[in-house]
């Protein structure tokens, strides 16, 4: 009588779809990517136009004066996606929460996790089966985000990409879809765990707030160059020899803060993306070895988050209550 | 007692109660602090390495220019609560507006609030003012936190006028929070389904803090978590140019820009140039609240439970 | 298990929620085919007993044995022989009613899904509701739902908590009707929790009587009128019983 036990995951991950499709959540959540994903690369696009247009223009200029021409800008298709990725690191981690809590919190207020829990379904099946619906929702938002953007850039930007490049951003978008995931499950460990659900949500967004916001810009803020617009050594008018020297007088506070910036699960999300895409401009042109080589602290560290975050959801799904305290 | 009173009352009560609640609270208070530590640990740094940096051009036998941080307001030291207000006390007020609207829902009272003598409009003001009442003692406790760690950090009590900007700058706070909690009421009207009312809300706030400071303000949306512009991340092409005319709208950017004022700003205060930034946030205060007001008095609350 | 083991058998069941004591180690055995109605006030400890029973609940100590499977020790047999009904039972309000079956009889392991849920309707007389969404069913729709999910898996228990809550006099009928139908004809024994002893009276084969943690009585509905021939009604009996 019974069925395979793959069969309870796939009732579980296709019931996770189908909330979020009938409550038009995933629809919104699809549109509030693509508008943004769409908007960042247009304005991108408009602005390299802006860059050529100028040097252009200093070209004649330098032509008619005879001085030598030094090169124009260069144009990296890849590097107008670089708002989306911002956009996935800020907005789809918020996201990924979000659809965690909800998976929580809908079970809690239709009261329906005793007649879950009363069923055959193994605990293995539960995270199993969550982690799939989960997977196939971010799968679905990204993949519109990622379609777009290519619609986009070809467009608007007048490029359409190449296979080489379609295989960098194809991994972008693998590694962005991780990244979601963690905070799925971020979302969904805490929710579960919390005796009021809503806990749970402001707990994850004070994380989130701390991994996306605070870490990196700790890391930002505290450069002391980073204080005066256009840096403090270039203020001072200090040429890069001296601010070594001075920088050597403060090794432990860079310590300090370069072990904070390294917390955050979005600064290695957004080193591997931007190095992978060539948005970063010392990874530009290097083979998707190198880049991996170049980037497997931040990769290693992806990896340590998905183990942790993975066990986490884990522990909160399988030892959740499926009653209210009662006497 | 007038019901309205009597509402506000019993929501700022249910508030307070709410372990929830309690959490946004010690968020955005240990937001405060951190954002006085960080300017506190960057203040000092800055000072040294400018030291340093004096001391090394002096042996190489050439004179430095002034700290250029010297000439920084002392506010300018809280810099980092322009951008956690907007971020975090944005997303708690929306959480406290979503509240207001819900927890009647989620204990199944409305049907009984309604059978009391109450008008829909004074059901719509007390949860307003509660809300609001809410939102003024968050932004007060950290007006008392962000003056200790001035005084920590300078080594003194901040001077009249420095307490009189901190104090305005909360204020404007308070109604820019005031502006979310109504967006998290409106979403929740609107909507049947409380998750769905939580996601729309925050969808707007996603809008308003990030997407449109990069049409208006040619940010890019991670450059929009620095309170330090880099100027190199600001978009130049003729389409920004276009869209950023929206800018005197956008209350995101109004907000910044007059809150820097506030902190940042030496004597002179141009009333005027007040007058037009506070104005979008206005504006939009008053579409809100009609609106929500307007949702209030229309709604069958005759058939209210709590769903998924 | 023999045709003739009890198909529920509870033995010096503990359980405490933190330093409180709800259940002070009861025995007890239903046997099969029986309909078994629960008696106690509130705050007796007979939805902690039903949860216990059902797997919801881990018990501090002691055992119980359902269909002659541990709660604890043989979680996945207990939940493949049991149907379960909660008081007020909530389902997923944004699907129709087919939907929210067909979710439940896949987690439970029913092949024939569709079959399943059409021969249950039929059962319950409500196929007409298959494909309306619950969030627009009366209090009794939804209970009729309700128990078609807890039979789509044709359980020999089936647990019913408060069954009759909020329902008005046709829904009682209705829902009489139902129980001793799944009785006769599919053969559940059914245990549940209830308040309604005039129900008790007109469907149970047997009651117990559960005070503060302690079961006070446990009989046969023939032989508990045998026994208290001066008492009116059952729920004479049931004060009688109450008040010792």
């Amino acid at each position: 009588m019974t069925r395979p036990l793959g069969g309870r995951v796939l009732t579980l991950g296709r019931h996770e779809y189908r909330f979020a499709f009938r409550s038009g959540v995933l629809l919104l959540l699809i549109l509030s990517m693509v508008l943004v994903a769409a908007g960042s690369i247009t304005i991108a696009s408009f602005d390299f136009r802006a860059q050529v247009a100028d040097y252009n223009a200093y070209l004649q200029q330098a032509k008619a004066a005879g001085v030598a021409v030094t090169a124009g800008p260069q144009f990296f298709p890849l590097q107008l996606l670089r708002g989306v990725i911002e956009y996935i690191e800020i907005i789809g981690a918020v996201i990924a929460i979000g659809l965690g809590y909800l998976s929580v919190a809908r079970e809690r207020t239709g009261n329906t996790l005793p007649l879950i829990f009363t069923r055959p379904v193994r605990a293995r099946d539960l995270f199993l089966g969550r982690l799939l619906g989960a997977a196939a929702l971010i799968g679905t938002i990204l993949a519109a985000t990622a379609v777009i953007s290519l619609i986009v850039v070809g467009t608007v930007g007048g490029h359409w990409l190449n296979g080489t490049e379609l295989l960098r951003l194809a991994i972008a978008f693998v590694a962005a879809f991780v990244y979601m995931l963690l905070f799925y499950a971020l979302g969904t460990w805490l929710s579960a765990r919390s005796r009021v659900v809503a806990n749970g949500l402001v707990l994850a967004l004070v994380i989130w707030l701390s991994v996306v916001l605070v870490l990196p810009q700790i890391g930002d803020t505290m450069d002391p160059d980073n204080q005066v617009p256009g840096g403090l050594f270039h203020a001072l008018q200090v040429r890069k020899p001296d601010e070594k020297r001075v920088l050597a007088h403060f090794s432990t506070y860079e310590k300090v803060r370069n072990d904070l910036e390294e917390m955050s699960l979005s600064k290695h999300f957004e080193r591997v993306t931007f190095a992978v895409t060539g948005i970063k401009d010392t990874y530009n042109g290097k083979s998707l070895g190198a880049v991996a080589h170049g980037k497997r602290n931040d990769i290693a560290w992806l990896a340590f988050y998905s183990a942790l975050l993975g066990g986490l959801m884990w522990s909160g799904l399988t030892r959740q209550r499926a009653l209210p305290r009662e006497a | 007692m007038s019901a309205t009173v009597v509402i506000a009352r019993q929501h700022v009560r249910s508030l307070s109660r709410s372990r929830t609640f309690v959490l946004i609270l010690g968020v955005l208070l240990l937001m405060t602090a951190v954002s006085g530590l960080i300017g506190w640990s960057s203040h000092a740094t800055i000072i040294r390495v400018y030291d340093e940096t004096v001391r090394i051009l002096a042996a190489a036998g050439k004179s430095a220019p002034p700290n250029p941080f010297a000439s920084k307001p002392r506010l300018s030291l809280l810099d980092n609560m322009i951008i956690y207000i907007p971020l975090i006390g944005a997303l708690m007020a929306i959480v406290i507006g979503h509240m207001s609207v819900t927890a009647d829902r989620q204990a199944g009272v409305t049907g009984v609030i309604f059978s009391r003598p109450v008008q829909r409009s004074s059901y719509f003001w007390g949860k307003l003012t509660g809300s609001a009442l809410a939102g003024s003692v968050i932004m007060a406790a950290c007006l008392v936190l962000s003056v200790l760690s001035l005084t920590l950090i300078n080594g003194g009590f901040p001077t009249a006028s420095e307490f009189l900007r901190l104090t305005l700058f909360y204020a404007l706070s308070s109604l820019y929070l005031l502006l979310f909690v109504l967006v998290g009421m409106v979403a929740a009207l609107l909507t049947r389904s409380q998750s769905m009312g939580l996601f729309a809300a925050v969808a707007v706030w996603v809008l308003v803090t990030f997407a449109t400071p990069q049409f208006t303000a040619g940010l890019r949306p991670v450059a929009s978590l620095n309170p330090v512009t880099d100027p190199a991340t600001v978009s130049r092409s003729t389409f920004f140019r276009i869209t950023s005319r929206a800018k005197p709208i956008a209350v995101n950017e109004q907000y910044k820009a007059l809150s820097t004022r506030i902190l940042t700003e030496g004597s002179g205060a141009r009333p005027a140039k007040s007058a037009a930034q506070l104005a979008p946030i206005a504006f939009f205060l008053l579409l809100l609240g009609g609106w929500a007001n307007l949702l209030v008095r229309r709604r069958d609350f005759s058939e209210e439970t709590a769903r998924d | 298990m023999s045709e003739h083991d009890p198909i529920i058998e509870i033995e010096s069941l503990v359980h405490r929620y933190g330093d409180l004591e709800v259940l002070h180690g009861i025995d007890l055995k239903v046997e099969q085919g029986e309909i078994f109605g629960f008696l106690g006030h509130n705050g007796a400890g007979k939805t902690t007993t039903i949860h216990v029973l059902t797997t919801l609940v881990t018990p501090t100590s002691g055992s119980a044995r359902v269909c002659g499977f541990d709660v604890v020790e043989d979680r996945l047999n207990v939940q493949r022989t049991i149907g379960y009904v909660p008081e007020n039972v909530r389902l997923y309000d944004s699907l129709t009613a087919a939907e929210n079956l067909r979710f439940f009889a896949e987690l439970s392991g029913v092949e024939d899904v569709p079959r399943a849920i059409d021969d249950t309707l039929g059962v319950l007389d409500c196929r007409e509701l298959a494909d309306r969404r619950v969030g627009t069913f009366s209090k009794g729709m939804r209970q009729r739902i309700g128990i078609a999910q807890a039979i789509l898996h044709r359980p020999r228990v089936l647990f019913l908590d408060e069954p009759t809550s909020g329902l008005d006099p046709m829904g009682v009928r209705q829902l009489r009707d139902t129980i001793v139908q799944l009785n006769g004809e599919l053969g559940i024994t059914i245990f549940m929790n209830t308040h309604l002893l005039s129900e008790v009276a007109r469907v149970c084969t047997t009651i117990g009587v559960l005070a503060e943690g302690d079961l006070i009585y446990n009989d046969s509905l023939a032989g508990t009128l045998e026994r208290f021939p001066d008492e009116a009604s059952l729920e004479d009996i049931y004060v009688r019983l109450e008040v010792q």
